[in-house]
Order: C-alpha cells, then sequence, then structure tokens
C-alpha cells in the first residue's frame, strides 16, 4: 500500500466508527489532512483498538440514481395469471376534465389467488430483492393523460369484489386521488370468464356488496374491460382530479 | 467444535449524517417516497412524523415495505455484496438476496429527521471454527476431506447471527 493512502485510512479510521468504513471517494477528505467541518457529532461510543481492519479494496461500484422500483410499464414480476393490460387516463375537473399531463399514477392489485405484495409478517422475516413489489406500478401520465400497465388480472379475496387500486399524485408528489377501479359483472364478463381463478366465485362478494363500490350506483368506478382468456384483457378506466 | 451453518444479518442505519454517495442516494430517495406513500395514510395531513402515524393510523405500519421501493434499485447496484463489513483481509465478502427495510424515524416537513435501516441478510455459511476473537466461515460446503476457501472476520456492532443450524 503507498504510504498516502495508508495514512488515509488511518485517518478515515479515526473519525468514524469501524462499522460504516466504506471505501471513501478521495474529493470526501480535504487535501490538506484535516476533516473539520463536516458531518455532525455522533452519539456513538469508542471501539477503536478492537484491531478492526480498514478497506483495503478497489474503489466501486459507484452508484448512479435509480428510481423507486414501481417505475415500469410491467408490473407482473413473474406472476402468473391471464394477461391485463391496463390504460387510465387522468382528467382535471378543474379544467374541464381535459387530459392532465405529468401526473404520477401509482396502482397495485392482488394475484391471481388474491395476496399482495408484502412483508411477511415478523420482523424476523426477509425478502429477497429482486421481486418483492410485484404487481405495484407507477408511470407518469403522457400529454394525454395516459398510463399503461401490463400486469395480469386480478384474482380475489374473501370481503372484496375485484379491484384494483390507484393513486395520483401530481409532478411534485402531492397526493390528489385515493380511490379503486371495480370489474363489470354478469355473463360474458372478463369477470365471469376468469372466473376466479382456482378458487371459483363461489363465496364471491359482488360490486353492490362491496363495502367500497357498493355505493356507486352509476357505475363510475366500473372500467370498460374487452378481450378473451387467450388474448388477454384490455382495461380502460377515466380518472377526473382536481390538479 | 461441531460445524454449524449461520446466516448473519448486517443493520445498516442510514441517516443525514451519512456522506457517501450511495447512503445520500438512498436517504433522500427513501425520504421523498415516504413523503409520497405516507399521504395514503394522512390524506387529511394530520400527522407529521413516522411515530405518528404509527400510533394512530392502521396500517401504517406497511410504510416499511411500501417505501422499501425507493431503495431496491440501490440493492441491485452493490451486485449482491454486502457493503461495510470485510473480513481480516479487507475485503468485503459477505453476500445476500434477502433484505428487510425500516424506517427508523421520520418527518415529512424535515429530511434531517429521516433515518432508515437496511437490514441485510447473508446467504448461509459455515462456520468451521473461532480463532482468536474471529470466526472463521465459508461460503459453500464440500465434500469432506476436501480442500475449502475460508475467510477470517470479527464481529462488529450492528452485525449478528441471524439464524443457526447444526450441520450433521
Amino acid at each position: 500500500m503507498e504510504r498516502k493512502n495508508f495514512i488515509r485510512s488511518l485517518m478515515i479510521g479515526a473519525v468514524s466508527t469501524p462499522v460504516i468504513i466504506e471505501a471513501c471517494k478521495k474529493s470526501s477528505i480535504s487535501d490538506d489532512g484535516t476533516t473539520s467541518g463536516s458531518g455532525s457529532a455522533g452519539t456513538t461510543a469508542s471501539t477503536n483498538g478492537t484491531c478492526t481492519v480498514a478497506p483495503t479494496e478497489t474503489e466501486g461500484p459507484f452508484p448512479t440514481k435509480s428510481p423507486a422500483s414501481y417505475v415500469r410499464s410491467d408490473i407482473t414480476d413473474g406472476r402468473t395469471g391471464y394477461k391485463l393490460t391496463a390504460k387510465i387516463t387522468i382528467g382535471n375537473l378543474n379544467n374541464s376534465c381535459a387530459a392532465l399531463a405529468g401526473a404520477i399514477v401509482d396502482i397495485w392489485h392482488c394475484d391471481a389467488e388474491g395476496n399482495y405484495s408484502e412483508y411477511g409478517g415478523t420482523s424476523m422475516q426477509s425478502t429477497n430483492y429482486q421481486s418483492v413489489h410485484f404487481l405495484r406500478g407507477r408511470q407518469t401520465t403522457d400529454s394525454n393523460g395516459l398510463v399503461t400497465f401490463t400486469s395480469i388480472f386480478p384474482g380475489w379475496y374473501s370481503g372484496r369484489a375485484t379491484h384494483i387500486h390507484v393513486h395520483v399524485y401530481n409532478a411534485a408528489g402531492t397526493s390528489l386521488n385515493v380511490t379503486q377501479i371495480a370489474f363489470p359483472e354478469g355473463s360474458g364478463t372478463s369477470l365471469a370468464l376468469v372466473n376466479g381463478y382456482s378458487k371459483g366465485l363461489t363465496g364471491y362478494t359482488y360490486n353492490n356488496a362491496d363495502n367500497i363500490f357498493s355505493d356507486d350506483k352509476t357505475g363510475v368506478q366500473i372500467a370498460a374491460v374487452t378481450g378473451t382468456l387467450a388474448a388477454g384483457f384490455d382495461l380502460t378506466f377515466k380518472l377526473n382530479v382536481k390538479a | 467444535m461441531p460445524k454449524k451453518i449461520i446466516i448473519l444479518c448486517y443493520r445498516k442505519i442510514i441517516d443525514d449524517s451519512n456522506a457517501n454517495p450511495w447512503d445520500k442516494f438512498v436517504h433522500e430517495d427513501s425520504f421523498l417516497e415516504f413523503k409520497m406513500q405516507s399521504q395514503l395514510y394522512n390524506q387529511e395531513l394530520k400527522y407529521n412524523t413516522f411515530a405518528e402515524l404509527l400510533i394512530n393510523v392502521p396500517g401504517a405500519d406497511k410504510l416499511h415495505f411500501l417505501v422499501s421501493a425507493a431503495v431496491t434499485g440501490y440493492l441491485r447496484q452493490l451486485n449482491g455484496i454486502i457493503p461495510d463489513v470485510l473480513d481480516n483481509l479487507g475485503r468485503r465478502f459477505l453476500t445476500f438476496e434477502n433484505f428487510k427495510f425500516e424506517i427508523i424515524n421520520s418527518d415529512i416537513n424535515d429530511i434531517e429527521r429521516h433515518k432508515i435501516a437496511i437490514n441485510f441478510f447473508s446467504k448461509p455459511m459455515v462456520w468451521h471454527d473461532t480463532v482468536d476473537n474471529q470466526l472463521l466461515v465459508s461460503l459453500e460446503q464440500t465434500m469432506e476431506g476436501e480442500e475449502i476457501f475460508t475467510n477470517l472476520f470479527q464481529l462488529q456492532p450492528f452485525i449478528s447471527i441471524h439464524s443457526i443450524k447444526d450441520l450433521s
């Protein structure tokens, strides 16, 4: 090791706890050898003298800015089911419901068995980071106010009609609306064709008995859904918010 | 000693004082995601802090999971290597696939009060022996009598043995 680097590694060790020693970039240490004027007074007790090693590796990998893993159009993450393409258009109630561009739209729904992506029940449980947020997505509306997601047809769970959650934000991330999208019912509809996947529809809660959708007498929360099991389904929905 | 299979947990704490670029990205982006997602549980903006949300709003504990999407992109950039933890040769050597993200404290109006933890869970390792104050471990098992490559390292603050299993 070069003498200069060796001295630098000692300095790093002296001002930080051993556990957070990280390969520091050269720029993070001033050239005159002092480290005054950065960070704040810590509360960590000294573990100096425990004889831990300082990092002796090539620097890197260097991080790059990375958006939330929600930001993608295909949200299936390997979940299997009948394909569903969801086209959601956001309108502005304060502008005659004209298309709202630049709005952030989050959607999430359950898988074919009726399960959401979430952490397990106990605090000891860990999750693989590769596909932890399945069936959750985020897109920004285009000039037509449109976002498009590729997903699977949601399953159902006890007490609720089939639904998709939607959260709309303005471009700055301020919440504009939180709602849910319902599905049309009856013979020949997508809901009847999918038939609740492997569960069937025994014990299913229909929209008129659902505690979210039952007050929607005119069907404004019900999307238009077309398609077949073989080709997949297309869902279209217009949501107007005050922006 | 009888060999055991262990999984280590490293709880990396990140707050406003962390200086390295990866930590800063994680801190800033998880704060923005907290501000967005917390509105689901705070639609009238009655509360400012994560602690208030936990006490007053059922389901607000899901924010740990919901905000974790802000950091998974950065976890990918680590290429499966747990940061900061070094073996006695001064190299990072722990590999991971599993994690758990925690919001420790936050305030929608003050990023300086935003403090999070990422728990990294190592892949299972064989604990062969303890040499002085160091653990002698290997990342893979081999057949009896074969040579095996090992790492020697010392348990440090914020590192714990998460699970243990006897190797018969």
